[in-house]
């Protein structure tokens, strides 16, 4: 039985289902005809012409994927499953694009996207590398592109579309009834987390660092493909660097936002999402290095062609182990299975086969050397750099593979129990020897050095390295553990050596340039990093008022969270922090927290507010996210880490009682009832009354008394907290009714209502109101210090810079030749 | 034979050696009763006993939080925290507790829970709305 279901836009989802069969289609053919361009082409390259027409097919139809996609998320169109589960009404147009490749298939799109770019420069550029070069590329985006398929093949439904329909996707009672959609209100929404700037610019230039890394791949198979041996490795180079530079500003931008916006408190966490993105880095920086020692010497080219091509299949490896849902519970922020899992090891399985397949066929032919390198040469070192990198890398891969080896071998073995510490004591030594290295390597010239020359100048950098190491030991209060110290005196090597070389290069000798200043970047990093990973402290630590664990004194310092009062001063480490009041800004509310510190004279040196923020989620809970005060020597970084759950109090403050006009009795406790003559004195729990006297004469404006009316008012003294208020509620009597006029005094928090009077006993009746304890309001909140973080961006972003510059110059060496 | 091949494979002995060592720093999954037997850290995966309270109570100190929690073992114990308790803890559906036995309390020193409403994005909210059903 067919349901015709009301207010569904269909169309933009059929176009979108049929640009993603023909992105599919036409990668397909692309690749084919590259193929056969490559072997062997036809008179007038007819083939080379089928795959460039395919190729800009693919081109219009990854555009026009985007558009429906972007269509559907940006029209609120929720019978859409990507859009609902995605995105939601309230998001702002900029959260929009960060909800577009939120999820698996968004992700993938932008790879596909990106591919399709660089595809289009190649055929501008490659020349006579064209056919094989993209034929290797399109293999890459076909496979990509049935990613994005969704369709049943024999069974198994292949790929995971952004088109399905909600309907389609879950299955609930209510998409039996044809106007469904009308009960779909909003969308899940984008994860609070991801709803930061960093997420709209990470994530593609992430991506275009992945897609990227498939050109260099292209040109090793090409090369070994056609039998161009050498000619390749030119060609090669301003991609590969490329490659490295997009990639690593990617991942550091990921690394920012992680500071920016994430709890965790750092910069790395050696997540294996991070872990994963970071592999191939290095395995293609590594690459870069022998592709240089084999361009000058000829050493090496076993080494560099394989570590070309172990930088994609890794690239595909870390897209497995993100989106197979195999990281399960040892990764926080990896997507889950959308049913790839084998469709994703058939796409490492195709490249690594292709990879091993031409290295053993071509074995013979390949111009590896005979002769042994000279120790005092350039192109030796790079290559036992290379290899460090390599290892360093291995280790990287072993640990982060821990979930893998358990669903192969069905092990249950659990990752390190502190996986940073872990990490860290692993690959600090990698980065020490990689450091002196890149330091080293400086002095040495291709093929053979002068070892007196060379000894010469090492000596002097090490020397400024040593001296510079024992400042900054000094400055930054590390001088207690001998590795981080060798790190530092490595890492101060590098620069000094670097820096060496760009005085050099800018006395003319500009072609230098580009490697010295990414090396200095390296090494302001490490430097950084070292010392903001191993200095940072926990600030939140006020220990008069610790009050120990028990079983917990003997092992632990006190706890890292800071319990912080409304308007209650604390002091932590040198600061005196108030938590000053909150206000909520859509979902999110801001906790201000003001941080003071004086100097000697008790004058006010330093005095900021931090606005972290939590969002309490219906959907995922508290989402916590810091503010950082930034200096330039050293960041103050604060997060919530609990605080009161809001409730729907508010509301239920209004309904209050709805007894005549005391609609603001919500305010109070219950009250009292006194029954009492003038001259008593009643105590209550915060302080007493005294009954003075009774005034028959009183009178309530407005309301003018008739003959017979009775207004009685009573005078009472009320004695709270050292201080003393007089009142006179009024009691009337009124055409036979009784009213009473209650009087508040707002500075003891106290109502008074006289609201009786018993002739029989003699008494009159008083009811007291006090009001509730005002809610304290509170926050835990946990506040770090990260010195010297700034050398850390900062060296990052030299290294950028530097990356840049040797593309210039590889790019240039490409036209002259 | 050549400098670089020596190289090499001391190289490649010093990975093996590396991925060896990576697994000698892993750590296991185990249940209450392993973990009374060891003093060293390691992981336990149980559930939240809902019906036994839990110690949270940040005026007083926050950074103290004790639950109990059943292991898949069936086995319960009281678990102590030395931090914050982490917010909608009482729809975590799994825990991976890490950390050890100290007499009769297990000490973590990390919590991992697992929420329905985190991951589950499967579940329509459906909202009656009249005003939409008004238009129909």
């Amino acid at each position: 039985m067919d349901v015709q279901f009301v207010g569904e836009h269909l169309l933009p989802g059929k176009l979108g289902q049929f640009f993603v069969i023909l992105s599919f289609g036409s990668a397909l053919l692309s690749t084919i005809s590259y193929y056969f361009a490559a072997i062997n082409d036809r008179p007038g390259n007819s083939w080379r012409n089928i795959g460039r027409a395919a190729l800009w097919v693919n081109t219009l139809a990854v555009v026009g994927i985007g558009s429906c996609l972007f269509y559907i998320i940006y029209n609120h169109l929720f019978e859409y499953h990507y859009a609902w589960a995605h995105s939601s009404r309230s998001l702002p147009v900029y959260y929009i694009i960060s909800s577009f490749w939120e999820g698996q298939e968004g992700s993938f799109w932008l790879w596909t996207f990106w591919q399709i770019v660089l595809a289009n420069i190649l055929v501008r550029v490659a020349k006579s590398w064209e056919s094989p070069v993209l034929a290797i590329v399109m293999l890459s985006q076909t496979l990509i592109a049935s990613m994005l398929i969704g369709v049943d093949i024999l069974g198994t439904r292949v790929g995971s579309s952004p088109f399905i329909l909600l309907r389609n996707a879950l299955e609930a009672p209510i998409f039996s009834r044809p106007d469904y959609l009308s009960l779909i209100q909003d969308g899940n929404g984008l994860n609070p987390l991801l709803q930061n700037y960093w997420m709209v610019i990470h994530p593609p230039t992430l991506f275009l660092g992945f897609a990227s890394m498939v050109v260099p791949f292209a040109y090793a198979i090409a090369g070994l493909w056609q039998k161009r041996y050498t000619e390749w490795v030119k060609q090669v180079m301003p991609w590969a660097l490329f490659a490295v530079m997009v990639l690593g500003t990617g991942i550091i931008m990921g690394s920012f936002w992680a500071y920016e916006a994430l709890n965790f408190g750092g910069f790395w966490a050696w997540d294996p999402v991070e872990n994963a993105s970071i592999i191939p880095w290095l395995t293609l920086i590594a690459a870069v290095h022998v592709l240089l020692a084999y361009k000058n010497s000829g050493h090496s080219y076993f080494t560099a062609t394989f570590l070309v091509l172990i930088s994609f299949v890794l690239v595909l490896y870390a897209s497995f182990l993100t989106r197979s849902g195999i990281l399960g519970e040892t990764s926080v922020h990896a997507f889950t299975d959308l049913g790839m899992f084998w469709h994703l090891v058939i796409d490492i399985l195709v490249f690594a086969v292709i990879a091993i397949g031409f290295l053993i066929a071509r074995w013979k032919e390949l111009p590896i050397t005979k002769k042994d390198e000279e120790t005092y040469s350039r192109e030796f070192w790079l290559f036992i750099g290379a290899l460090v990198l390599t290892v360093a890398c291995v280790q990287i891969v072993a640990t982060t593979s821990i979930p893998v080896f358990n669903a192969v071998f069905k092990t249950k073995v659990a990752p390190p129990t502190d996986v940073v510490q872990h990490y860290n004591k692993w690959q600090t030594p990698f980065a020490i020897i990689v450091a002196l290295l890149s330091g080293l390597a400086q002095f040495l010239k291709y093929k053979d050095t002068n070892a007196k020359k060379f000894w010469q100048s090492l000596a002097v950098s090490f020397g400024i390295a040593v001296v510079i190491t024992i400042i900054l030991a000094y400055v930054a209060h590390i001088y207690s553990n001998p590795i981080f110290v060798a790190l530092i005196l490595a890492a101060s090597f590098t620069v000094v050596s670097n820096g060496k070389i760009m005085l050099d290069a800018l006395k003319g000798k500009w072609k230098l340039a580009g490697s010295a200043v990414a090396h200095i970047g390296f090494g302001l990093l490490l430097i950084g990093a070292l010392i903001a990973a191993a200095t940072n402290k926990v600030i939140s630590v006020n220990k008069s008022g610790f009050i120990p664990v028990s079983g917990f004194e003997k092992e632990n310092k006190p706890g890292d969270n800071l319990m912080l009062n409304l308007n209650e001063p604390v002091k932590i480490d040198r600061y005196t922090v108030t938590y000053i009041g909150d206000t909520t800004i859509g979902p999110n509310t801001f906790y201000k927290v003001n941080y003071k510190s004086f100097d000697k004279d008790g004058k006010v040196k330093e005095d900021f507010n931090l606005l972290p923020n939590a969002q309490q989620n219906p959907k995922m809970g508290l989402i916590a996210s810091p503010d950082t005060k930034h200096y330039l020597l050293y960041d103050i970084y604060t997060h919530v880490s609990s605080v009161p759950i809001k409730t729907e109090e508010a509301e239920h403050e209004h309904e209050g009682h709805d007894d005549h006009d005391h609609a603001d009795d919500g305010k109070y406790l219950e009250p009292i009832t006194y029954q009492v003559s003038p001259g008593d004195t009643v105590r209550y729990k915060e302080g007493f009354l005294v009954i003075k006297s009774v005034n028959r004469n009183a009178s309530i404006s407005n309301i003018p008394l008739a003959n017979g009316d009775i207004a009685v008012g009573l005078k009472i003294e009320v004695h709270q907290n050292g201080k003393t208020e007089e009142a006179e509620p009024v009691y009337l009597l009124k055409s036979g009714n009784k009213f009473d006029f209650g009087k508040t005094i707002d500075n003891l928090g106290v109502k008074l209502r006289f609201t009786n009077v018993l002739p029989d006993k003699n008494k009159l009746e008083v009811m007291l109101y006090r009001s509730k304890p005002a809610e304290k309001k509170w926050i835990v909140m946990k506040a770090i210090m990260f010195p010297y973080i700034n050398l850390f961006w900062g060296g990052t972003i030299i290294m950028v810079i530097g990356f840049l510059l040797s593309i210039f110059r590889r790019n240039k060496e490409l036209k002259q030749a | 034979m050549k400098k670089s091949a020596i190289i090499g494979i001391i190289i490649i002995a010093v990975a093996i050696g590396v991925i060896i060592s990576t697994y000698a720093d892993s750590s296991t999954y185990a249940s209450f009763a392993e973990a009374k037997e060891t003093q060293t850290e390691l992981h336990v995966v149980g559930q939240l006993e809902k019906n036994k309270a839990m110690i949270y109570n940040p005026q007083e100190n926050a950074n103290y939080f004790a639950f109990y929690m059943r292991d898949n073992k069936g086995t319960e114990c009281k678990v102590v925290f030395n931090g914050t308790k982490p917010q909608d803890f009482e729809k975590s559906e799994q825990i991976v507790l890490t950390g050890k036995m100290q007499g009769d309390e297990f000490h973590a020193s990390k919590i991992l829970m697992k929420c329905p409403s985190k991951y589950n994005k499967d579940q329509v909210e459906v909202k009656a709305n009249t005003a939409a059903q008004a238009k129909i």
